[in-house]
């Protein structure tokens, strides 16, 4: 029997998951939607103080086999954790890396301004 | 009486510790590939990642020694690691200081093949006005000799340059007239047209020569259709002639992939290695010119080519372990980014990228391109990479155009999501043009790209060798020598 | 046999009060070149002293075990030393202090292996040292140095500064290398140094300004993780301010070489470090990786430190793989080839100092003898159990056990 007028076509599959906006942050999931392109899709919805991620794979996949719904789910849950954890390691690093980086070209830009 | 103390106390307390930065990816089941910031990579497990960002480590851990070797922690008050990265990504960086020290010179369009892949639109050989003319070539190399680098290294192209064999003379000829700069000479050819006056030029004035073999005879006149179908014996006859009259380091040859190549790739290795060549460059298919018009480029993606690449390049380490030197170029400027500082002006493999900045193109009508692509690209209406033209523009306005600048700067890898964090960045490059011409966008959608998927397949590839077949992995090293 | 380098003089006379030591060369009795004041003949029989009083020779020097005769008339400066220090020869430098008539060879012109003991002090405190550091002043020893530049033979190949750790006055230091520069501009200059002085960047500018066509700063690195290099030479700090060290004096130019020693600390990690130092400073001019000289502190410490090289041989041969893979010039120093991974033998140099130089019974019939490391004969020498001369019968033998 058919079901919710709102089924996805037969190829693809869908799955939400949601996370905790006051722990989860938006560009975590924005980053972990991105390296998702081409395998599914990915929307986000503000709900009260969640946020709704509404996952849909492709029929067509870029690269890999086309995912089941808890491989999806499992494989974006995995991403945004990575993300999460960019997130902290950029926040503990960002300083020193511009301590190297100054230290690697900073001569350049003496040198630049003394050469007028 | 002399005392000692025990290893405790030469341990660094927890709160004097810090991290450096690093990239991660997943790499398994309960695995992630690291790098730090100049691309040294190791292997942790999820707990140890943990462990070292929260810096939840001790001396003598052993989690310790791997991360402060590794340079991803370091005592916050020492100074030695953050000098020695800085000093290791100067020098991974100074490729920066050569611009631009490559010009090609396209001298005509005309060419005898139709080679359905080729990124050179045909035109038939009696049409001289696809001729570089003398005046637009003297204004090139006004233009190549104003970068600022001390070597520079001028390529003849086409289609097949010895048709205007006239031209490279003077061209040749001039720019060795100039002072300033130290020149290398090539002529990309096809070697139909090989005769004894070419070879003599070639030999008085240290010209190499570049040729296309594309594997056996079969495959390689498949490939490059020739009016007479003797494409192959004309390659091969004119590669053992040029090798024996200028000396085999004088000549080279690159394969070109196509659909029919992919299940061939010993066959194509075995070619040459019985002509004694020293090696092979295992190229994909560019997306441009023609091929994007015969659908070469639709027919295959980046996972047959990874297997095709893959086989060959177990080919070659075989040949090696067999005792005969041979090597696959593309793991050799890969291996040397992953192991050593050395910069790589490559151009395909760099950010900022190599457009402009590492090659100009001098078209025989006069304007001038970012790349070879982008030439290509114009040829199908798209002149997203035509930086200007020979007779009103200079080396500066090339270079500082806003076309090349802003498809430099929103390439960057160093820059771009995905990039930026991916473990592979410090070994990859931005390639404007190829995203351009496939997804309409300089930067482009990396988990879209093939160029992504190539490099990350290629690069693991290595690391897997390196980690796991010692034998291979002894080969592979000096491949990265100087 | 070690050679005896240090000994107390049987008779001394003629030397001033105003000053403790002197510095002395020798020539032979019948040497045309041009004298010095520091210059005595080297006399063995009662000939010769007849002959050097006759070629008018102020001062003389005389190897012999019984008394000597001089005439009254001679009124030089006069030095007798025991016969075991017969290898003296024409060209050779000694220091003499005039109470004690205590004396070391500070030069051997005929040797390959000449060093100068800068000092004693050292601000690290290796494990291993073979010349365990004093805090004293011993600053006298660089003005004996200064003093004998003048007298060492310009042919000389090469000259080693040792200590201690060289650096430790290093104003009056580089003035001495300098004294180098100018009086033996042919002479090739390795200096021993832990590097962490060059961690300031007036002394590595101070050594740059020396612009001596032929100086090596020798620097030991012992691991690729500070406490394991601190630990080993017992200084919190060392590793960081010796990598420091080195980055510096390449950023400027200047030669240095790495140097590993190898025992139980470092042999097991040996791989790692090689690699580390493969990746991360490949610039430098040469890595000496060098077996252990069992004295000094290394006898103290022998049951932390001891390893048979048989048992490192593996990972040794694969950081040599990975340094020479990368391009670096890599040697490995005092291990006989036996015990050595045959991979490992194009690498393998004599190196050992000449005076303290020896062999065993069982190199009698070794044919590899002639280019082979040999042993240290000082200190508590301890062999590994790899020795076996090396002949085509071992070989066969190698290739049926594979």
């Amino acid at each position: 029997m058919p079901q919710a007028a709102k089924l996805p076509a037969a190829s693809s599959v869908e799955v939400a998951v949601d996370f905790d906006s006051s722990i989860q942050s938006l560009s975590a999931l924005d980053a972990a939607a991105y390296r998702l392109i081409g395998t599914a899709t990915c929307q986000v919805h503000r709900a009260g103080d969640h946020y709704l991620c509404r996952l849909i794979s492709s029929a067509n996949p870029q690269k890999g086999p086309v995912l089941g719904p808890d491989e999806l789910k499992e494989r974006f849950l995995n991403l945004v954790a990575d993300e999460n954890l960019r997130a902290r390691v950029a926040a503990r690093t960002d300083g020193v890396r511009n301590v190297i980086l100054a230290l690697a070209f900073g001569a350049l830009a003496t040198n630049q301004n003394d050469a007028g | 009486m002399a005392r000692f103390s025990s290893p405790e106390a030469f341990g660094a307390a927890a709160e004097d510790l810090s991290l450096f930065p690093f990239n991660f990816e997943r790499a398994g089941v309960n695995q992630y590939l690291v790098a730090n910031l100049v691309g040294d990579f190791i292997r942790l497990t999820e707990a140890e990642l943990h462990k070292l960002v929260d810096l939840q480590i001790r001396p003598g851990d052993g989690l310790y020694e791997k991360a402060y070797a590794a340079h991803l922690v370091t005592g916050t008050n020492q100074k030695s690691q953050r000098q020695l990265l800085a000093a290791r990504l100067r020098s991974r960086m100074s490729f920066l200081q050569q611009t631009t020290p490559l010009h090609i010179f396209v001298v005509t369009l005309r060419c005898e093949h139709s080679c359905p892949y080729c990124q050179v639109s045909r035109q038939s050989t009696d049409r001289s006005r696809f001729d570089m003319s003398e005046q637009t070539a003297m204004r090139a190399l006004d233009i190549a000799f104003a970068s600022p680098t001390a070597r520079i290294k001028i390529e003849f192209q086409g289609g097949e340059p010895l048709l205007n064999f006239p031209l490279i003379r003077k061209i040749v000829a001039a720019a060795k007239q100039r002072s300033g700069k130290k020149l290398d000479f090539v002529i990309a050819s096809n070697l139909a047209l090989l005769d004894n006056t070419v070879l003599e030029f070639c030999k008085e004035n240290d010209v190499l020569l570049s040729t296309s073999l594309d594997g056996p005879a079969d495959l390689h006149n498949k490939n490059r259709p020739r009016p007479g179908g003797n494409s192959h014996e004309l390659a091969v006859a004119g590669i053992r002639r040029a090798r024996e009259i200028l000396g085999p380091d004088r000549v080279g040859a690159l394969m070109t992939t196509t659909e029919a190549s992919l299940d061939r790739v010993d066959e194509i290795i075995d070619e040459y290695l019985q002509l004694g060549l020293d090696g092979i460059f295992l190229r994909p298919l560019s997306p441009f010119g023609f091929a994007i018009k015969t659908k070469q480029f639709a027919k295959y993606d980046a996972r047959k080519w990874l297997a095709f690449y893959e086989r060959g390049l177990r080919r070659v380490l075989e040949i090696n372990r067999q005792g005969t030197p041979f090597r696959e170029f593309y793991a050799a400027l890969l291996l040397t980014r992953m192991l050593s500082d050395r910069p790589i002006g490559y151009v395909d493999l760099r950010s900022p990228a190599g457009a402009g900045l590492g090659a100009l193109v001098y078209n025989y009508d006069g304007s001038v391109f970012a790349s070879d692509e982008g030439r290509m690209l114009a040829e199908t209406g798209d002149d997203a990479f035509r930086l200007g033209h020979v007779e009103h523009d200079s080396y500066n306005s090339l270079i500082l155009s806003d076309k090349l600048i802003g498809a430099i700067s929103s390439s960057l890898t160093q820059c771009a999501p995905e990039c930026s964090t991916c473990v592979y960045e410090s070994h990859c490059g931005a390639d404007p043009v190829y995203h351009h011409a496939t997804q309409g966008d300089a930067l482009g959608i990396k988990p879209l790209s093939a160029f992504c998927a190539r490099q990350k397949g290629i690069m693991g590839l290595l690391l897997d060798i390196l980690e796991n077949s010692p034998e291979d992995a002894a080969i592979l090293r000096r491949w990265a020598a100087a | 046999m070690t050679l005896p380098l240090y000994g107390t003089a049987s008779r001394s006379a003629g030397f001033s009060s105003d000053k403790a030591r002197s510095v002395v060369r020798l020539r032979s009795v019948d040497s045309a070149a041009e004298r010095h004041v520091a210059d005595f003949a080297l006399a063995r029989t009662p000939d010769d002293i007849r002959r050097a009083i006759e070629a008018e020779w102020p001062s003389i020097l005389v190897v012999s075990d019984g008394s000597i005769d001089l005439p009254g008339t001679f009124t030089g400066r006069l030095v007798a030393v025991p016969p075991k220090y017969d290898y003296l020869a024409d060209g050779d430098v000694i220091g003499i202090d005039h109470a004690s008539r205590k004396f070391r060879t500070l030069y051997r012109r005929n040797s390959a292996h000449n060093s100068f003991l800068v000092t004693e002090r050292c601000n690290n405190y290796c494990l291993m040292c073979s010349q365990p550091p004093k805090n004293v002043d011993d600053r006298w020893i660089l003005s004996e140095i200064k003093e004998s530049l003048p007298l060492i033979d310009p042919a000389t190949g090469a000259l080693t500064f040792t200590g201690g750790e060289t650096l430790s006055d290093w104003e009056d230091f580089i003035a001495v290398l300098k004294e180098c520069r100018d009086r033996l501009p042919a002479t090739a200059i390795q200096v021993l140094t832990n590097g962490r002085a060059f961690a300031d960047s007036r002394i590595v500018d101070a050594w740059k300004d020396i612009g001596h066509p032929f100086l090596m700063a020798a620097i030991p690195v012992y691991a690729s993780v500070d406490h394991v290099h601190d630990h080993v030479v017992q200084a919190k700090g060392a590793f960081d301010e010796t990598i420091l060290g080195i980055l510096k004096l390449k950023d400027r130019g200047q030669r240095v070489e790495i140097r590993v020693v190898l025992h139980a600390l470092t042999a097991p990690i040996i791989e790692d470090t090689g690699r580390w130092i493969a990746r991360n400073l490949p610039f430098v001019d040469h890595v000496a990786l060098m077996g252990l000289e069992n004295t000094g502190f290394a006898i103290a410490n022998d049951a932390m430190l001891w390893m048979d090289p048989v048992d490192y041989g593996d990972g040794l041969a694969r950081a040599v793989d990975h340094l020479s893979a990368a391009g670096v010039n890599v040697s490995v120093y005092n291990l006989p080839k036996c015990v050595l991974p045959k991979s490992v033998w194009p690498h393998a140099l004599q190196s050992i100092s000449d005076w303290k130089n020896g062999f065993v019974e069982e190199c009698d019939r070794c044919d590899a003898k002639t280019t082979c490391s040999g042993f240290f004969t000082t200190g508590r020498p301890r062999f590994s159990r790899g020795v076996r001369a090396i002949t085509a019968q071992r070989d066969e033998l190698t290739t049926l056990a594979d």
